[in-house]
């Protein structure tokens, strides 16, 4: 059953992008293409992992597809770290099954280390060498590896090749770990919580680097509990809580499925009573904040017009102030589905 | 082997760049080398100051002036009774040996005659350099007045081919007690690594985790041969203390020993988790057996129920085996022996950390 979905989805993207006017047999031929292009890099099944009686991954399900950023987006504790060095192979799980890049079995072989770059959540490096001696030293591990100046440049730490590891900033240290996963330009790269401690300019420097390399065909293994980072950096994402998946999609499916609703907020000064907000056609429930107004609805057109028809009828129309539409995000749908924010 | 070279590289620049580390692993044993060298290269010349009284300018005091002054280690001053006891008791001089008046009517009359000998009982020198000399020269010229023949002369040889100074004692142990921190606290690293997660990181490569540890055993025993090098330098240079055995042997006791106690570091850290506990826990180790092996001052001197502890310690086979090679000690173990010991207490701790090391 599963298969024939993933076909549907894949005719579909086939259709979308190949040019108009493309014989029907060529056109053939580019869907096989792609099914190569997307088969599975990492599987796994019904994986599970306990510490002192905790289950700390229950029993989770997923699939990696070549060329994807992928997404484990969950609050600190969820079990991403666990999950991601179970399938690193650092880690034993207690059961199921995980297979990366072909290769079964818990404990990777040294040819499936070739192919793979990590980047461990704490920033574990050598504090007396610098940051090119690190690059450089970290490549020779490798049969193969990039240019140093060119991983330098990749995650901007050019400027500073000459510093010791210990003189580094936080972020700094952070962008060399992440670089220290780049070096052997590995087919996948496992990035846990990448973006921690960033600065906001860092980060967006960090998803450009994420998105260079998927664009070079490598697929991108992230944990993350920033929103708008897996939004904007994942083509699909699991989001997991206590141990669990809980939804798995892409960012926007997840949204369409769990949250269609979206948002039309104003500030109000005005004393509308949520309970009549509530009665107009297309809301589903409205929630009010600091004397901003939310109301969540299926139906935008028919919403705004019976609030701006309210708000004339009480000759209240001025004081509807910074009226918006939202879309709505994948916070919307983290707390619909856990009842509380990802950050506590 | 190219990324084992490496990391043996990359060591050697961590370690340059680690002051703390360059300190205690260079510079100290150094100024150690320095500073005990100066007191003690000194010591080999032994000299006591000593006050001969005599009562008049007679022939018989003038013979027992020279006697004295004919002894390289002492110093003579002459004097009045009353002033050479007065500089004995200010700490001037280390003994007084007075002459009575009327020797030689005595000698002429065939009695015998009493010469004191003052001396403060504290003093080591006094009572064991000072005594016996004063002694042989009043035999001599005893027998010089009486005329008599020796019926029984000791003739001293000794068993070493040179004469064994204090400063030749301690050379072979300064390198002992070099090789003994550079070994052991190859744990340091190894336990600031896992902390770090650094052991975890390079896991994740295809690096093979059995040359991370090569590598920086290959960086101690460079260290060992480098610091060995060194302080034998600066002995015959500075000090006059001749690298007098093999020079291969020499290599492959350093060698021997440098692994020994890297086994033993290594050990330590499969059971310390973090760097803080690692420290103290090293130096617990460390400090008995630099000052209980015998590598600064002989076995002999220390009381006889400290002698199984050094006995059971490894560093007091590496330092015995040194001080053979390097300066022709006497021996307190054999080679074969101490050779021995070391080979098994590395095989023992190799096994053993091997056995419970954990990488996590």
């Amino acid at each position: 059953m599963e298969k024939t979905t993933e076909d549907k989805e894949l005719k579909q993207i086939v259709t979308i992008t190949a040019p108009a006017g493309i014989p029907a047999a060529f056109r053939e031929g580019l869907e096989t293409d792609k099914g190569r292009d997307n088969d599975t890099v990492i599987t796994v099944k019904e994986l599970r992992k306990s510490y002192g009686g905790t289950a700390v991954v229950d029993g989770i399900s997923f699939e990696v597809r070549r060329g994807e950023i992928f997404g484990l987006l969950g609050p600190n504790g969820a079990g991403k770290t666990t999950t991601t060095e179970i399938i690193e192979g650092l880690r034993d799980a207690d059961s199921g099954h995980v297979s990366l890049l072909g290769m079964n079995g818990l404990s990777r072989s040294s040819a499936c280390k070739e192919r793979i770059g990590i980047q461990l959540q704490a920033p574990s490096l050598l504090p007396l060498l610098t940051v090119e001696e690190h690059i450089a030293l970290f490549g020779k591990v490798y049969r193969q590896c990039l240019p140093v100046k060119q991983v330098m440049e990749f995650v901007s730490l050019t400027d500073c090749s000459n510093k010791l590891t210990k003189n580094l900033s936080g972020g700094q240290q952070q962008r060399l770990s992440v670089a220290l996963a780049l070096v052997n330009d590995p087919e996948i790269a496992f990035l846990d919580e990448p973006s921690t401690g960033l600065d906001p300019q860092s980060r967006r420097g960090l998803w450009e680097t994420i998105e260079a390399m998927k664009s070079r065909g490598k697929t991108i293994f992230l944990t993350t509990h920033f929103m708008e980072e897996a939004e904007r950096l994942c083509d699909r994402l699991a989001i997991m809580d206590h141990g669990r998946i809980i939804a798995l999609g892409a960012p926007q499916q997840l949204i369409d499925t769990y949250f269609p609703e979206s948002a039309i907020q104003f500030d109000s000064e005005a004393s509308l009573d949520p309970a009549v907000l509530e009665g107009l056609p297309g809301v589903t429930h409205v929630t009010r904040d600091d004397g901003e107004v939310v109301m969540y609805t299926a139906d935008i057109p028919a919403t705004i017009t019976s609030v701006m028809q309210l708000a004339r009828d009480r000759g209240i129309e001025n004081k509807l102030k910074n009226l918006h539409v939202r879309q709505s995000t994948l916070e919307d749908v983290f707390i619909k589905l856990t009842g509380r924010r990802i950050r506590n | 082997m190219k990324t084992f070279i490496e990391l043996l590289k990359s060591s050697i620049r961590q370690f340059l760049r680690d002051k703390g580390a360059f300190f205690f692993t260079l510079a100290f044993p150094v100024i150690f080398m320095f500073t005990f060298g100066m007191i003690y290269s000194s010591g080999d010349s032994f000299n006591a100051d000593i006050g001969v009284a005599t009562p008049d300018d007679s022939a018989l005091s003038q013979t027992f002036i020279a006697a004295f002054e004919g002894v390289p280690a002492f110093t003579v001053t002459t004097g009045t009774q009353e002033e050479l006891l007065d500089s004995l008791r200010k700490g001037e001089l280390t003994a007084v040996v007075s002459i009575p008046a009327g020797l030689d009517a005595a000698e002429a009359a065939g009695k015998t005659a009493t010469i004191k000998l003052y001396y403060d009982p504290t003093s080591n020198t006094a009572t064991q350099v000072v005594i016996p000399i004063v002694n042989e020269v009043i035999g001599k010229l005893d027998r010089q007045i009486s005329q008599q023949p020796p019926v029984i002369q000791l003739s001293e040889e000794s068993i070493q081919s040179h004469t064994m100074r204090s400063i030749d004692y301690l050379v072979p142990g300064i390198v002992a007690m070099s090789i003994l921190s550079t070994g052991l606290f190859c744990a340091v690293p190894l336990v600031q690594q896992r902390e770090k997660k650094i052991l975890k990181r390079w896991s994740a490569t295809p690096l093979n985790r059995s040359s991370l540890i090569y590598s920086q055993v290959a960086f101690r025993l460079v260290l060992a041969l480098v610091q060995t090098g060194l302080l034998i330098f600066i002995a015959s240079s500075v000090f006059d203390v001749q690298m007098l055995g093999s020079w291969p042997l020499l290599l492959g006791i350093v060698l021997l020993g440098a692994l020994c106690l890297i086994s033993i570091g290594y050990l330590i850290a499969s059971f310390i988790k973090t760097q803080e506990a690692a420290m103290p826990v090293l130096q617990l180790v460390q400090f008995p057996m630099m000052f209980l092996s015998g590598i600064f001052f002989p076995l002999a001197m220390m009381p006889d129920f400290m002698k199984p502890v050094a006995a059971a310690m490894p560093l007091t086979y590496l330092g015995d085996a040194l001080r053979q090679v390097m300066v022709q000690g006497a021996p307190v173990h054999s080679m074969l022996i101490n050779v021995l010991v070391l080979g098994a207490v590395m095989l023992v701790c190799m096994m053993l950390s091997i056995r419970y090391f954990r990488w996590e």
